[in-house]
């Protein structure tokens, strides 16, 4: 079993510890940073765990973020993301290349998700995780405001039903086509289009006109 | 009539023109219901999602090589199953059916029907000396059977109703050896005369 090392995090989290796993050295293989997405995922199932590794590089981000967008917290998100990696890790031999890999990932990704979120009610953002947000570009009060109003507009949107829930954030946040869409969570264009809108009618009974 | 959910929803996010829609033009409702989309998207699209520290990504690729280390081997997907499973499901019927065969004649009860053809896949088996190692990790239908079941006793065999008395698993597990030869044989024949 892997040993773990646990530290301070310095400046913002001076009060929070960290259970930081040894960082293990795996030869980096050239030329798989190269690899389409097929051949990376070809090359996992041969035995190149290190193609996994860059599977992970190319797409943690993307997923983290579908999975804070569900969460609202970083916690939760990077524990989910982690789940999602290791879900796509097991299933690996289910890809057939049909869609792309980000496509595939969405789609365990935003079944994770609403399998938690049906589990567990989203909590509300800590302070610590505002402080991730680079405040340079806009001035405190403007910052504050945005960020009261982005905190209703998330409260909001966790408290849509899963599937219009689903459909809003691949729509707005992950830009995904209406037929991606459908193609993630296993319903036709028509169908999506009317959670689309069922989500953004039923945000601006919750809203009202105050974010207008 | 107003104009549908997807009708509004081409409208609003631009994949669809206005001036193409002329019932929002004498429809205040609609026009209404449009305005409100197109505000409710912007108000959406303004909502950041705070950026993770540089430092988080190293940690959270570390914990996913970790969690991928300990799991070893990427597993066969379902979808893979049939093209062995197909094999050895024809291979497991053909040595129930003969074994049920052997079974019932000692007891005088009525034999069952041997399948009169065959699949493709089991041709293998007629050159391989069934009796001699039942280790021999060759054949990959059996070997996936025996990793299936590697984790099922005798006993939850049983349970789960795939052992019991005077069934077929029950028959061939309990052969004595010149029955096993006597199956071998009649396997072999089976399968010449088959063509497989």
């Amino acid at each position: 079993m892997a040993s773990s090392l646990t530290w301070t995090l310095p400046g913002t989290w001076p009060s929070r510890t960290v259970t930081q796993p040894t960082q293990q050295t795996r030869p980096v293989e050239p030329g798989l940073a190269d690899l389409d997405e097929r051949a990376l995922v070809e090359a996992c199932l041969s035995g190149r765990s290190a193609a996994f590794d860059v599977i992970v590089e190319r797409h943690r981000r993307s997923v983290y973020l579908l999975c804070y967008r569900f969460v609202s917290n970083h916690e939760d998100a990077s524990d989910l993301s982690q789940d999602v990696f290791l879900r796509a890790y097991r299933g690996l031999r289910s890809f057939r290349g049909q869609s792309s890999l980000a496509t595939w990932l969405y789609r365990i990704g935003v079944n994770v998700c609403l399998n938690r979120v049906s589990a567990k009610k989203p909590l509300s953002e800590s302070i610590e995780d505002r402080q991730f947000v680079d405040e340079k570009a806009e001035s405190a009060p403007d910052r504050l405001l945005k960020d009261e109003r982005g905190a209703r507009v998330r409260a909001a949107i966790a408290q849509l039903p899963r599937k219009q829930r689903a459909t809003l954030v691949l729509r707005m946040y992950h830009e995904m086509s209406h037929q991606e869409i459908a193609d993630v969570l296993g319903s036709s264009v028509g169908a999506v289009k009317a959670n689309f809108f069922h989500a953004l009618s039923n945000l601006k009974k919750m809203l009202g006109s105050e974010v207008l | 009539m107003h104009l549908q959910p997807d009708e509004l929803i081409d409208l609003a996010e631009g994949t669809r023109a206005e001036s193409s829609a002329t019932h929002l033009a004498e429809c205040a409702v609609c026009r209404l219901q449009l305005e409100e989309l197109k505000a409710m998207m912007s108000a959406a699209a303004d909502v950041d999602v705070p950026e993770p520290s540089p430092l988080f990504w190293d940690h959270f690729s570390a914990r996913v090589r970790q969690a991928v280390d300990a799991e070893g081997a990427p597993r066969r997907s379902f979808w893979t199953w049939p093209r062995v499973l197909i094999p050895a499901t024809a291979v497991a019927a053909a040595v129930l059916a003969v074994a049920v065969t052997l079974n019932t004649g000692e007891t005088g009860r009525v034999i069952a029907p041997i399948p009169a053809v065959l699949p493709a896949p089991v041709a293998p088996l007629a050159s391989v000396d069934l009796l001699s190692d039942p280790q021999a990790p060759d054949d990959t239908a059996l070997t996936l059977v025996a990793e299936l079941s590697s984790d099922m006793d005798f006993e939850a065999a049983r349970e789960a109703g795939l052992a019991a008395r005077g069934s077929a698993e029950h028959a061939v597990t309990h052969l004595t050896g010149s029955e096993l030869r006597e199956l071998q044989r009649l396997l072999q024949e089976e399968l010449a005369r088959s063509g497989a």
